[in-house]
């Protein structure tokens, strides 16, 4: 049986944005470490509160916007440009702590995407067109996550808008993980959170198609010093 | 807002300020020195010796208002050490309508080090201010730095729950970007309360090194600063740039902020340039 398109790019989105992939994801808390260790997050409304401030105004809209900007440099072939928003997104983060997981997992992810476009040779289909050795040459390396997610997500033919919609998901699902484990909260009240965050997932979305490079900015101060605390934090469940 | 009030306070400032700095005959000397009102340049002088360069740059206006734009240039050529720091705390009042911006592009040549060390910035509740700062470094330079803002003039009770505070830092050495910092602030009680942004406090700091790699033991060594300070009320943070370091505040107190950034600035110091740092006379702590 054919699937069509539009079926291929649905099963792709919902491999590329799976808590399941391969790449580390939840082995970081990202700062909630701490903030729960501090008290700031103890509860479901706090966690909440925290992820849905991130979205309004934190780091992760700089990080999603870079990833369509890799996106579009892969439609683009733009090969310096796919560079440079590399080394960009490295010199923004907030803590070394967090470039470190960055490079882990677009590391990781890249080889993911080249095994697996190495194991469908010979049956090609109507995604994964472009060999992607092109792509991740043109990139000194290490190489930021949104930057291989936003490789991904193009040389798999995804659309734009469900890329980020999925790279913000899965964004979330993973630190209401982290959320259920350490406040610890029951899993259903982790689901409902999520559940609920989805008009702001699309808020946030809506947002960064529009946003122009000069307007990348974001208020990072509660994220920054929570991720440098982390890096010492006594002990530990998640990687530094 | 009142819109009215727009065309009564034409204030159009340009202030300028351009300066070059050499290495000349063990000393470094101020080359070019140009400024336009409302900034001015006092002589500079030497109060650690000839090597290093202090100059003071002076507000004569007092504080910047919506409409007004600040330049300023600085570059230190080859082997040369400056420092520039300002001579009162910067005030940026309350909008007219309009947005004020400062612009300060920096160029630090081989072997060379800047070290720009502004008092704080205090932006009245309803600011609207951009501010950015572009670094490029050749190879073997470097910069020290701070900026410390407080938003809203706390001590009379002032929130920053109107306007819009921007804040752009960009580090490049040898064409690579080494440090990206795009802090935005929109005046509102959610962010100013939000612990992802303010989390309720008006000062906030961040200090940077860069241009030096930096080791691990030595960012060890700037957390250690932080804790030699008895009684902290505020947060910090201490981490590695791609080339650098980076300190964040977020607290109350000038005292506290100020006392840490000068420990961390002379542990650099004796590290990178065998000579100390103490507090500066300019500054009145």
């Amino acid at each position: 049986m054919m699937l069509k398109l539009h079926q291929f790019q649905l099963l792709n989105l919902l491999q590329l944005a799976s808590p399941a992939l391969p790449v580390g994801a939840y082995s970081y808390s990202e700062g909630l470490e701490t903030l729960v260790e501090q008290g700031t997050i103890a509860d479901e409304t706090s966690l909440e509160s925290w992820l849905s401030q991130e979205l309004t105004f934190g780091a992760i809209r700089i990080e999603a916007a870079v990833m369509l900007r890799a996106y579009q440099c892969f439609v683009n072939q733009d090969l310096n440009k796919l560079n440079y928003w590399n080394c960009w997104l490295s010199a923004s983060k907030e803590s070394s702590e967090l470039r470190s997981q960055s490079w882990q997992m677009g590391n990781s992810l890249l080889r993911l995407l080249m095994n697996l476009q190495e194991s469908n040779q010979g049956n090609p289909d109507k995604c994964d067109l472009v060999s992607l050795d092109y792509f991740t040459s043109a990139i000194a390396p290490p190489c930021n996550y949104a930057i291989a997610f936003g490789i991904g997500a193009a040389n798999w033919q995804i659309d734009s808008k469900l890329a980020l919609l999925g790279y913000l998901h899965s964004w979330a699902t993973n630190l209401i993980n982290v959320g259920v484990k350490l406040i610890p909260l029951g899993q259903t009240a982790g689901q409902k959170m999520l559940f609920k965050l989805r008009e702001q997932l699309a808020r946030t979305t809506e947002e960064i198609l529009t946003v122009s490079d000069d307007n990348l900015m974001a208020c990072s101060w509660g994220l920054g010093l929570a991720s440098m605390i982390h890096e010492t934090q006594y002990t530990r469940l998640f990687r530094s | 807002m009142d819109n009215s009030k727009i065309d009564i306070e034409p204030s159009l400032w340009h202030g300028k300020v351009d300066l070059v700095y050499a290495y000349q005959h063990d000393k470094t000397k101020l080359i070019n020195s140009y400024s336009q009102a409302p900034l001015k340049i006092q002589s500079p002088f030497y109060p650690e010796g000839e090597a290093i360069c202090h100059s003071v740059i002076l507000h004569t206006a007092g504080g910047i208002v919506g409409g007004d734009r600040l330049s300023q240039s600085f570059h230190v050529q080859e082997n040369a050490k400056t420092l520039i720091t300002t001579a009162a705390a910067s005030k940026i009042y309350r909008t007219n309508g309009k947005e004020a911006k400062q612009s300060i592009f920096v160029k630090v040549d081989k072997n060379a080090v800047l070290e720009l060390v502004p008092q704080e910035n205090i932006v009245f509740n309803n600011a609207v201010y951009f501010q950015e700062i572009k670094i490029n470094l050749a190879p073997g330079a470097s910069c020290f730095g701070w900026e410390i803002t407080r938003f809203g003039r706390s001590a009379r009770g002032e929130k920053f729950l109107h306007g819009e505070w921007r804040s752009n830092t960009e580090v490049w050495q040898e064409g690579s970007p080494i440090w990206i910092d795009r802090q935005w602030l929109l005046g509102s009680k959610e962010m100013f309360d939000s612990a992802n942004a303010l989390g309720g406090k008006p000062l906030v700091g961040t200090l940077y090194w860069v241009g030096q790699p930096v080791s691990a033991e030595l960012v060890e060594k700037a957390r250690t600063c932080w804790y030699n300070h008895r009684e902290t009320q505020g947060e910090a943070g201490v981490t590695q740039l791609v080339n650098g370091l980076l300190c964040r505040y977020r607290g109350n107190s000038i005292t506290e902020v100020k006392s840490w950034f000068i420990d961390v600035w002379n542990l650099l110091r004796l590290n990178y340039l065998s000579i100390p740092a103490n507090k500066l006379r300019v500054w009145q702590l």
